[in-house]
């Protein structure tokens, strides 16, 4: 019996092991290619580890390009659209999770039905709207990406305050408070890491969109990370030395928010998925 | 958790700052003292040289009622294309001249997003036959010249002089020869002078495709025949056994010494490179070379179309020189082609097989769906050349493309 | 106790309300009104919503002055009677184009004057044509086939109405391209998330047991997934590559393909990048949220079971799975709406080529590569009754809750 737990922990750690290494191993290989120089990405030596002549040129090259600038400009567009879109959703959500009114279902369905629409069909229409009001090209895009942003984060703020005990409220009631007191000065500070939660997901989202930027910020200025490095694939050839370089530049900061928030972006996936 | 916001509220400065230093470039432009001069916006891709923008630094300072901005448009070119179009069909007078590869030109104008400027080109005393004729074949859709060339572009076939006979280079030069003819001689000389490959040319699933094809049926005149010898080479030891995966960017190997002979444009010369200019030859290709490269048409809606066409007839009559001496592309303007600072920055220009090259040229459709065609040419042929399609299936579905 | 909700409480709804209708419903309501016509940008007989005459002014005004232009030069070689015909059909021309000089756009008229003036331009046309072809021994500057040109492009400066109601969604039921890329779709979804579920219901249970050094497992886990697609479609796609792709390699060494070419090149070699590159990336994804499932389990039940006898598939199918179901219906629901609407990674990897085109590349194909939007949108729409009807069956059938309301 102890051997064989034994055996069966063994077989685990190789699993897990095998698991992280086939996740980790693009990144590694896209680093390896990131440092060599383009003569040596095609022909006998693109499968060597380690380049014959390594060099830092296409990370300079890129940041030439404006990678910087298209990170800065998806850190801008993701935190407007993080900080209105939890506004937004925390206020809904504590209404959604805590009153009854006719037509509650509907409305919680036709959220859940925005955010299961092809993204395409908003596409057209939204970029006509902003022609129009003149909003083309700046960071106005963030309300365009309430249509992606804001259906997940409303269904999972009203999960995190369903959790939160209602005798809570009814005593800020009897104390005198309405209904925008209770909210921030009661519910709020106890919903903070769901808040926070609900906070990285939409950042994530928001930083992940390609669609949308792509269409209404045609401008390279306003550009952001996804739409920036699809650009290095030119007229006729796709820059692999550039590319693999701006991966790993694009890389590094969505590790960073990944290894400092990781248990409220778990949190956040799971959501509504899990009844607890 | 107030820690980890300082953390991410620091880290996001640092990046910030770091942006905004590196984009110092672009800022002083807005900063600039004003002006009472009329703005007018050029888009376009970014330029590996600093032709494009010489010209129009020189146009600007050449007279003092426009200012040309250069709306920087991204080089992905499906993306560009996607932009310009979701920009113009509603009506946007974002951008004034536009720069559009030779195969959108068609369904612009077809489409009423670009202004004809026969009249405009009438009153500044040019004429049609001053430009390329490839391009401006392009440029024309229902018998109204829609744009003029920013460049021209055509496919060319490069041949490895060392390796190839003289008497072999002649025919080629000459163009005195078919596919056919090519297709033996790639196997023939493959693996000669370290050489992989023997030819190599462009038949993935894409836009170089349709321009293969064009090549190959002899500009749509002989479909059958010219499939045929698409499948064969395409079959043959000569070419590579992922031929059907190749775009132009994979052709780019023959400058690293890799096969002896491949269809590539221009540009491809200036690649990175293993070997010397004498070891290059260039030769027209059997059924004709296929015409590519930008045109420069005006917005339908531009508010300012004089000061538009300016521009316009700038960059495509003296901004010429600029774009074959500073950057690498060829002349539009004829006139250009006599220039003798252009002669001597591109010797291409006074090769025998180049020249032969540009006098034999075959088009793509210029069709008002030109996408819609493309598509149905990409997918019919490829399957063919795949071997899941029959020839005469192949050859009605082009044909039905090309009647689009 | 839940209260009923006050008009200080509706007005928190409000802000979600507004942005919802904007960017969600307006656009959609938008794309339904598409569907229901012919509107295709890149012609301009059908350039717009039209649902009575109109006439499109500004190109017959361009178009005539061009006739007149062309015509004008041409003249000038004629002699006598034809000559005079043509001055005075160059002179009728511009009277009739004349009122419209003034307007700048697309107008409403009656469908009897547009008609009065196709049928006046087309008997120019045919006496035009006359005389070119008894003058055919003279050079011509211009020459017929040009103006013939511009009179097909006058015709089409009258415009009918372009609403087809319904019919183009009956058109879509015999397409067989939609066809092609609905099973593609389908294909690419039902394989892509059973391995996800097979694999990530492996990896939940294994890191259910208490693993050290979770934590690093969680962390890695979570990078593919928190990196753009349209970042990691592209790094795929260099490991695709023929001729230097490391995978492509890998896999035609070790016999799976039969040559790295292949890879990117043949439909199931390409199909199977596709999901590989989907497996990778969300498999983490649904690893973890069935992890979460997992750690809700009441480990009491598990000390019952051992207690009873049960070995470890006994404990699984008994009691894992059926606490599990709730989770994993949800994780499944998600995963397959996402996977069904795929683009991002397609249209980087093949761009749709070699049998990979799915429901949305070919609707972007349509709407935004061909801006045929009113077919476009029949596609997306059907594509919207798809997802729906796999919710449905997630939801009714097998007891997916969504909704839950407790």
């Amino acid at each position: 019996m102890q051997n064989q737990t034994k055996t069966f922990k063994i077989v685990c750690t190789i699993i897990i092991i095998a698991f992280m290494l086939i996740m980790i191993f693009p990144f590694v290989w896209i680093l390896v290619t990131s440092f060599k120089p383009s003569t040596e990405i095609y022909g006998p030596t693109a499968f060597q580890i380690i380049a014959n002549n390594p060099t830092g040129a296409n990370y300079t090259t890129v940041i030439d390009k404006g990678i910087l600038n298209s990170i800065k400009n998806s850190f801008i567009v993701s935190v407007i659209t993080t900080l209105y879109v939890v506004a937004v959703s925390t206020l809904c959500s504590y209404i959604l999770a805590r009153c009854h009114f006719k037509g509650k279902k509907l409305l919680m369905a036709g959220i859940l039905a925005v955010s299961m629409f092809p993204q395409m069909i908003v596409v057209g229409p939204i970029f006509n709207m902003f022609y129009k009001l003149n909003l083309l090209n700046s960071y106005w895009v963030c309300l365009a990406y309430s249509s992606i942003t804001l259906p997940a984060a409303t269904w999972i703020m009203v999960a995190h305050f369903k959790k939160i005990p209602i005798a809570l409220e009814e005593a800020a009631h009897i104390d005198g408070c309405n209904a925008w007191q209770t909210l921030w000065k009661v519910i709020f500070p106890i919903a903070l890491p769901g808040v926070f939660t609900c906070a990285i997901m939409t950042f994530i989202s928001a930083w992940n969109e390609y669609l949308l930027t792509y269409t209404l910020n045609a401008d390279k200025a306003f550009q952001t990370v996804p739409v920036g490095i699809n650009a290095l694939r030119t007229q006729f050839a796709i820059l692999w030395g550039e590319i693999t370089a701006a991966t790993i530049v694009v890389v590094i900061p969505t590790l960073i928010i990944v290894l400092l928030f990781q248990k409220q972006i778990v949190s956040g996936m799971t959501s509504g998925a899990v009844k607890e | 958790m107030k820690k980890i916001m300082a953390v991410l509220l620091a880290i996001m400065m640092v990046l910030t700052l770091g942006a905004c230093g590196s984009n110092n470039e672009s800022a002083p432009q807005e900063e600039a003292a004003p002006t009472e001069k009329i703005v007018i916006k050029f888009a376009a891709q970014g330029d590996s040289t600093p032709a494009t923008q010489q010209s129009i630094d020189d146009f600007n300072a050449s007279q003092d009622k426009y200012e040309v901005v250069w709306e920087d448009m991204s080089n992905d070119s499906g993306a560009m294309k996607d932009a310009l179009k979701t920009s113009l069909s509603a009506g946007s007078s974002d951008y004034d001249v536009i720069s559009m590869d030779v195969c959108w030109a068609g369904e612009f104008a077809a489409a009423g997003y670009i202004t004809p400027i026969d009249e405009m080109l009438q009153a500044a005393g040019l004429k049609i036959s001053d430009f390329n004729a490839g391009s401006m074949a392009a440029a024309t859709y229902n018998a109204k010249t829609y744009a003029l060339p920013f460049f021209p572009d055509l496919g060319v076939l490069f041949f490895r002089k060392d390796i190839v006979s003289e008497e072999d280079a002649a025919k080629l030069v000459a163009g005195d020869y078919t596919w056919a003819d090519l297709q033996a001689m790639a196997e023939t000389y493959k693996g000669q002078g370290d050489t992989t490959e023997g030819y190599l040319f462009q038949a993935k699933q894409g836009e170089c495709l349709v321009c293969n094809a064009a090549e190959f049926t002899a500009g749509w005149t002989d479909i059958e025949g010219g499939l045929v010898a698409f499948k064969a080479l395409t079959d043959s030891e000569g070419t590579p056994a992922d031929i059907l995966n190749y775009a132009e960017g994979e052709t780019e190997k023959f400058m690293t010494g890799a096969a002896v002979f491949a269809r590539n444009w221009p540009y491809m010369k200036g690649c990175e490179t293993t070997l010397t200019d004498d070891q290059i030859g260039y030769a027209p290709l059997p059924g004709g070379s296929c015409v590519g490269g930008w045109l420069l048409g005006i917005n339908k809606n531009s508010a300012n179309p004089e000061g538009a066409f300016e521009f316009l007839k700038y960059l495509a009559t003296e901004g010429q020189v600029v774009q074959a001496t500073v950057g690498t592309h060829l002349p539009g303007y004829n006139a250009a082609l006599e220039n003798a600072d252009v002669l001597g920055a591109n010797a291409m220009l006074t090769d025998a097989g180049f020249q032969k090259a540009l006098a034999t040229t075959v088009s793509r459709p210029v069709s008002s769906a030109y996408g819609e065609a493309s598509d149905a040419i990409q997918i019919n042929v490829h399957a063919y050349l795949a071997g899941d399609a029959e020839l005469a299936d192949t050859v009605a579905a082009v044909e039905a493309a090309l009647a689009k | 106790m839940k209260k009923r909700i006050t008009f200080t409480q509706a007005l928190f709804l409000l802000p979600l309300l507004i942005l919802l209708g904007i960017f969600a419903v307006y656009p959609i309501v938008t794309s339904a009104v598409y569907s229901l016509f012919d509107y295709r940008t890149n012609d301009q007989t059908v350039a717009g919503l039209y649902t009575s005459n109109k006439f499109n002014a500004p190109l017959f005004v361009e178009d005539c002055g061009y006739i007149t232009w062309y015509l004008g030069d041409d003249v000038t070689l004629l002699e006598g009677e034809d000559k005079q015909k043509a001055e005075q059909i160059i002179a009728e021309i511009d009277e009739i184009a004349a009122p419209y000089k003034e307007v700048n756009e697309v107008v409403s008229i009656d469908g009897d004057i547009s008609q009065n003036v196709v049928d006046k331009m087309t008997s120019y046309q045919e006496e035009l044509k006359a005389i070119y072809t008894k003058n055919s021994d003279k050079q011509f500057y211009n020459g017929y086939e040009k103006l013939e040109l511009l009179f097909n492009e006058v015709y089409g400066c009258k415009i009918s109405s372009n609403f087809t109601g319904l019919s183009a969604y009956v058109q879509v039921l015999k397409d067989t391209r939609f066809g092609d890329s609905l099973k593609t779709t389908l294909i690419f979804t039902f394989i892509s998330v059973f391995f996800e579920f097979i694999l990530g219901l492996g990896l939940a249970l294994i890191m259910n047991k208490a693993m050290k050094g979770i934590g690093a497992v969680r962390t890695i886990s979570l990078i593919p997934w928190a990196i753009p697609t349209a970042v990691s479609a592209l790094m795929w796609s260099y490991m695709y590559d023929g001729s230097s792709g490391i995978i492509a390699k890998i896999f035609a060494d070790i016999g799976l393909i039969s040559a790295p070419e292949a890879m990117l090149l043949t439909g199931s070699g390409a199909m199977t990048a596709a999901i590989l590159a989907d497996v990778w990336k969300t498999t983490p994804y649904m690893a973890l949220l069935l992890l979460a499932g997992l750690q809700t389990i009441d480990t009491g039940l598990y000390e019952s079971a051992s207690i009873d006898g049960a070995g470890p598939i006994t404990t699984f199918f008994k009691i894992t799975l059926p606490l599990l179901k709730p989770s994993i219906l949800v994780a499944l629901l998600f995963r397959t709406l996402d996977a069904f609407r795929v683009y991002d990674l397609i249209a980087v990897l093949t761009g749709g080529a070699q049998g990979t085109e799915t429901l949305s590349i070919y609707a972007y194909k349509l709407m935004i590569g061909q801006s045929n939007y009113g077919y476009g949108s029949v596609v997306v729409l059907a594509m919207a009754i798809c997802v729906g009807i796999i919710a449905f069956i997630f939801v009714k059938v097998l007891g997916a809750e969504l909704l839950s309301d407790d």
